[in-house]
């Protein structure tokens, strides 16, 4: 009488009718499998490049999606900026003197500054500075702490020198991530160039368009 | 107790008569088998050969594809630009925006400076390995701009099913609408760059083109709604004050007038916090019987809107 038994584990030994057929059939299928792996080598499609027939499949490095260590640097940067456009921003509604019109545009340009910071500070975590540069500041303060008419004038010129600073990070970033959050961040802020010159009343095309690029800005301490 | 046996009746089933009973059965069997089998006398004739299954190019998507395809999109600005300074409509008096002005100026700079970029992202395809796009994108071309020009200028024809729609009741204000949608779209377009292309020089040249852009939009939109800098929170303001919806539709019925056209959203020079890549609507042309204008949503080169290296101008 033949009792079946199935077990697993070690206890699954091979019986004697696959012990027969197994040495054979075990070498037959370990030279399958090598042939098989071989396959690629031997039919010249070894190569890893993602290469077609088509001569025309550049293949090229893919960036990081993260933030590389110099991204990081460049980041705290812009981040240190903007802090500094939020404080800004903060002197000149302090300072008085606006209608109601630009106070709206004043204010919603400020707390854009403060949602970049805060959105490149979700970016760099703990290495994120979260504190404005205050050299660049204190240079730029007096501007900021005039007439409505002058301190538009300096928050034209700021906005343009940001747009600048952040196109020069810009090229020089890896990480995807933080390139496509710069890029929306400076896209709008172009727009706030042409936005305070309107407001101050300005009319010439190239000033509202600002051709004339101001210089990039630099950050100490 | 029973004691049957099988036997009697086994020894049955073998006798002749059962063997006659299953030869008939294998022959029915077999006849049934042939008819349902695949004759080869008498199969009909064919006309011609069907071709074999066409092998599509591989749509390869790398720097020099996206080069060429914003250069196709800034071409098809530049060339709708063309067409709307050609046609003078910019030059007329707005109805709906009093204030508008001749923009011809304004837009022929913008058509000049969407030039210079089609051959700037041509030049950097170029360095990249891609044979430059010298003509329009043609997506934006067919599914776009074709239609909004055809609408404006010449309206639909009746059909079986719908009455004709005339040309645009007002088309200074289509054209600068349509200039601020493009613009948007070059904006947008360019920014949508920045995390597909894998060489930073390009996102700084794209960046560097859409800041322009971006500008110039929102001078646009300026230009059509004065003082619309930023979205501020208002209470929709009916034309009627105290009119709901339910008894504007109610008027309609009882005093069988046409339904109000679609309205057609202002622009704003600051449209949202950062930059945005969401579809920038257009509505434009005159309203159908029942109103309803042509509204469109342009959207970023996508992968039926790219240049592949197997299309080409001609």
């Amino acid at each position: 009488m033949d009792i079946e038994v199935t077990e697993s584990g070690v206890h699954a030994a091979p019986s004697a009718p696959r012990g027969r057929v197994g040495r054979r059939a075990l070498l037959g299928a370990g030279v399958g499998g090598a042939a098989l792996s071989l396959l690629p080598f031997l039919s010249g499609g070894a190569d890893a490049s993602a290469t077609t027939g088509d001569s025309t499949t550049t293949s090229s490095t893919t960036p990081p999606q993260r933030p590389t260590d110099s991204d990081v640097t460049l980041l705290a940067f812009a981040q240190q900026i903007e802090l500094t456009a939020q404080a800004l921003y903060d002197e000149a509604i302090a300072h008085g003197g606006w209608s109601d019109e630009q106070l709206v545009v004043l204010v919603a340009i400020r707390e854009a500054h403060q949602a970049y910071a805060q959105s490149l500070s979700g970016l760099l975590g703990r290495q994120a500075p979260g504190q404005m540069s205050l050299p660049l500041f204190e240079s730029l303060r007096s501007g900021f702490n005039v007439s409505a008419e002058g301190a538009l004038a300096a928050a034209y010129a700021f906005e343009s020198a940001a747009v600048a600073t952040h196109l020069v990070v810009l090229a020089k970033l890896q990480g995807t991530d933080a390139a496509a959050l710069l890029a929306s961040i400076f896209s709008n802020e172009a727009r706030y160039g042409t936005v305070l010159a309107d407001l101050a009343g300005q009319t010439d095309e190239a000033t509202l368009l600002v051709f004339e690029e101001s210089a990039a800005l630099t950050v100490q301490g | 107790m029973n004691n049957e046996s099988l036997s009697p009746d086994l020894a049955q089933s073998y006798d002749r008569r059962g063997l006659f009973r299953i030869g008939g059965l294998t022959v029915a069997t077999a006849v049934v088998v042939a008819a349902c089998g695949k004759s080869e006398a008498g199969t009909l004739g064919r006309i011609g050969e069907g071709g074999t299954t066409p092998v599509l190019d591989d749509p390869i998507l790398n720097d020099g594809v996206l080069m060429r395809t914003m250069a196709g999109i800034e071409i098809s600005i530049a060339n709708a630009y063309t067409h709307i300074l050609d046609v003078g409509f910019l030059s007329q008096r707005s109805a709906t925006l009093p204030d508008l002005g001749d923009q011809a100026g304004l837009v022929t700079s913008f058509r000049d400076q969407h030039l210079i970029a089609a051959d700037s992202f041509n030049a950097m395809g170029i360095v990249v390995g891609a044979l430059p796009w010298t003509c329009g994108n043609r997506r934006l071309d067919e599914a776009y701009l074709t239609p909004i020009f055809l609408r404006i200028e010449q309206g639909v024809a009746a059909t079986d099913s719908a009455k004709k729609i005339e040309p645009s009741d007002d088309p200074a204000r289509d054209c600068i609408n349509l200039v601020h949608a493009l613009e948007s779209l070059s904006s947008e377009s360019c920014q949508a760059l920045v995390p597909v292309v894998t060489d930073p020089v390009i996102r700084f040249l794209a960046m560097q083109l859409g800041v322009r852009t971006a500008r110039q939009a929102a001078l646009v939109a300026l230009k059509i709604y004065p003082g619309g800098y930023v979205a501020v929170a208002e209470p929709v303001v009916s034309s009627e004050p105290g009119t709901t919806v339910v008894e504007v539709a109610t008027t309609i019925a009882a005093t069988n007038a046409a339904p109000p056209p679609t309205a057609i959203p202002l622009p704003l020079a600051i449209p949202g916090q950062y930059g945005l890549l969401a579809p920038v609507t257009y509505v434009g042309g005159a309203g159908d019987e029942n109103g309803v204008r042509l509204k469109l949503n342009f959207e970023t080169p996508s992968l039926n809107s790219f240049a592949y290296p197997f299309n080409s101008c001609a």
